[in-house]
């Protein structure tokens, strides 16, 4: 049953003064998985094969391929090297090795001793994971988790080809030519489309969650008045409405890049990347920066202790969309006034996740933004945002509400 | 004609100038729908129906505590019954 106080009486409650917000910065003291690749190192990684450098992604087929030998393996999936065991008996803060607080006085420029000549190499992991020896031309990779936030706990491998990610990006933009941005539609290259590894935390979550409202039942339904006075008025019974759900949450996915979480659509097209989740993060594989050869990649910027406050956010709206079909009875509707939300146990893994990114940046009254086109790497699911012809957009409605303006008139004039 | 549409315009049953009203909303509408058919600003990922949610069985309590007659609302004030984002008091 539920512990949340009657709706009318929050106000007296003691619950009811407690702080609105949940303590985001709330001490976490709980294990650590394990999730490093203790089959690799930072620097020269080898085909298990023949010993060659050269290894590449083959995302039609999810493996990895020696380009020397054409060997192809996989790394294990996580779900198989991790305990996953029952959600609802999680309890406290879980998160992988990979997932844990950045540290902030961390360089993103790893400097690594190339194990084939001896010189030095530098790779930005704030772009990519990986870099060429410039003087014997090994590929070195950064494999070791660092503290810098950019080695996550797993990688979601990209399955969708280029070629195909650069056909669905067509298919988007060409259903909206007609409006477009003349620019835009002069510059369009499918082809500069980008994969992508994007940070996200993947979270597993047992949960408890308690809402109260009211509720209304329309009890009668008639007319009153006479004439042009007739209208249309209802009775209805009034109930104070309680439920309480218990839940598990598996593999939600929250963005966790700063910039990358701020959805605000009047400044940036960031919502487009969001509305290509979910991913099939049960395939996500251990760490090999091997997987990201050919591909950039974006350093995580977040904490777990930072996304708190979104991962309570999204709990509170799944829990209140569970409880839809408990308030059916409520034909005239239902109105929520209190919710509470109680997070026994969560469980944190950082992975990167794969997406085709086509950006273009446009300029409109002096105000620019990048427009982004969104394939995601692993389903093919395609969002996008494209800039808009002011002048084209604004004629064609011009031109349609007249269509309608002299059907009316003419309407008016059959009439009178 | 134009005198007998500007006497419908004037009429005092507000039938004309609701249709005449047509052209404008009608253009609007078009310009608002296109608009959002190329930006796609109101998208974001349905997290609500496409998490993996295992979920008990829902408890709680309903209790009558008014009843209202005559009103002329068709639907409770403030339906956020499917709003699942619309967050309301917190508690704890």
């Amino acid at each position: 049953m539920t512990n949340l106080p009657p709706p009318g009486a929050g106000d007296h409650n003691p619950l009811a003064d407690a702080p609105i917000d949940p303590p985001a910065s709330a001490p976490i003291d709980s294990p650590t998985i394990d999730t490093r690749n203790t089959g690799l190192d930072d620097g020269v990684n080898r085909c298990p094969q023949c010993g060659a450098t050269d290894i590449q992604l083959r995302p039609s087929a999810g493996t990895l391929i020696c380009l020397f030998c054409r060997h192809e393996w996989s790394e294990a999936r996580l779900d198989e090297t991790i305990a996953n065991g029952d959600l609802t008996a999680l309890r406290g803060t879980t998160m992988g090795s990979g997932a844990t607080d950045i540290d902030t006085g961390a360089d993103t420029m790893i400097t690594m001793k190339c194990a084939g000549c001896g010189a030095e190499v530098v790779v930005n992991t704030a772009e990519q994971m990986g870099s060429r020896c410039h003087w014997c031309r090994h590929v070195l990779t950064v494999n070791e988790q660092v503290p810098n936030g950019a080695v996550p706990d797993a990688v979601l491998p990209f399955k969708i080809t280029h070629a195909a990610a650069m056909e669905k990006i067509n298919e988007f933009a060409g259903k909206r030519r007609m409006f477009a941005d003349r620019a835009f539609v002069r510059e369009f290259k499918s082809e500069n489309v980008v994969g992508v590894y994007m940070p996200y935390m993947v979270i597993d979550g047992n949960l408890s969650a308690d809402v109260a409202g009211f509720g209304e039942i329309e009890t009668r339904q008639y007319t009153r008045g006479s004439g042009d006075n007739k209208e249309t008025v209802y009775d209805a019974d009034v109930f104070e409405v309680q439920r309480h759900v218990d839940f598990t949450v598996d593999d939600l996915t929250i963005e966790s890049s700063a910039e990358r979480a701020n959805h605000d659509s009047s400044v940036n097209t960031n919502n487009i990347i969001n509305t290509i989740l979910p991913f099939d993060t049960e395939n996500a594989v251990k760490w090999n920066a091997s997987y990201l050869t050919g591909f950039t990649s974006e350093k995580r910027d977040q904490d777990v202790t930072h996304l708190h406050p979104e991962l309570q956010d999204q709990m509170l709206s799944i829990a209140r969309a569970q409880l839809v079909s408990s308030v059916d009875r409520y034909d005239r509707g239902v109105r929520w006034e209190r919710e509470k939300l109680e997070v026994h146990g969560t469980r944190w893994v950082a992975m990167y996740l794969p997406v085709w990114l086509y950006s273009y940046y446009h300029e409109s009254g002096g105000k620019g933004m990048v427009h982004y086109i969104a394939v995601n790497g692993r389903t093919g699911e395609v969002m996008g945002s494209v800039p808009v012809s002011q002048k084209r957009l604004v004629g064609a409605a011009v031109a349609f509400g007249g269509v309608i303006e002299v059907i009316a008139i003419a309407i008016l004039a059959a009439a009178s | 004609m134009i005198a007998t549409l500007l006497g419908a315009l004037a009429a005092d049953d507000g039938g004309p100038a609701w249709i005449l009203a047509t052209g404008p909303l009608g253009g609007g509408a078009a310009y608002f729908g296109f608009w959002r058919y190329y930006r796609n600003t109101d998208k974001s990922h349905n997290f609500e129906h496409e998490t993996r949610v295992t979920a008990q069985p829902v408890t709680g309590n309903d209790a009558k505590v008014d009843e209202i007659t005559g009103t002329k609302k068709s639907g409770i004030d403030g339906d956020n019954r499917s709003n699942h984002r619309q967050r309301v008091q917190r508690l704890g």
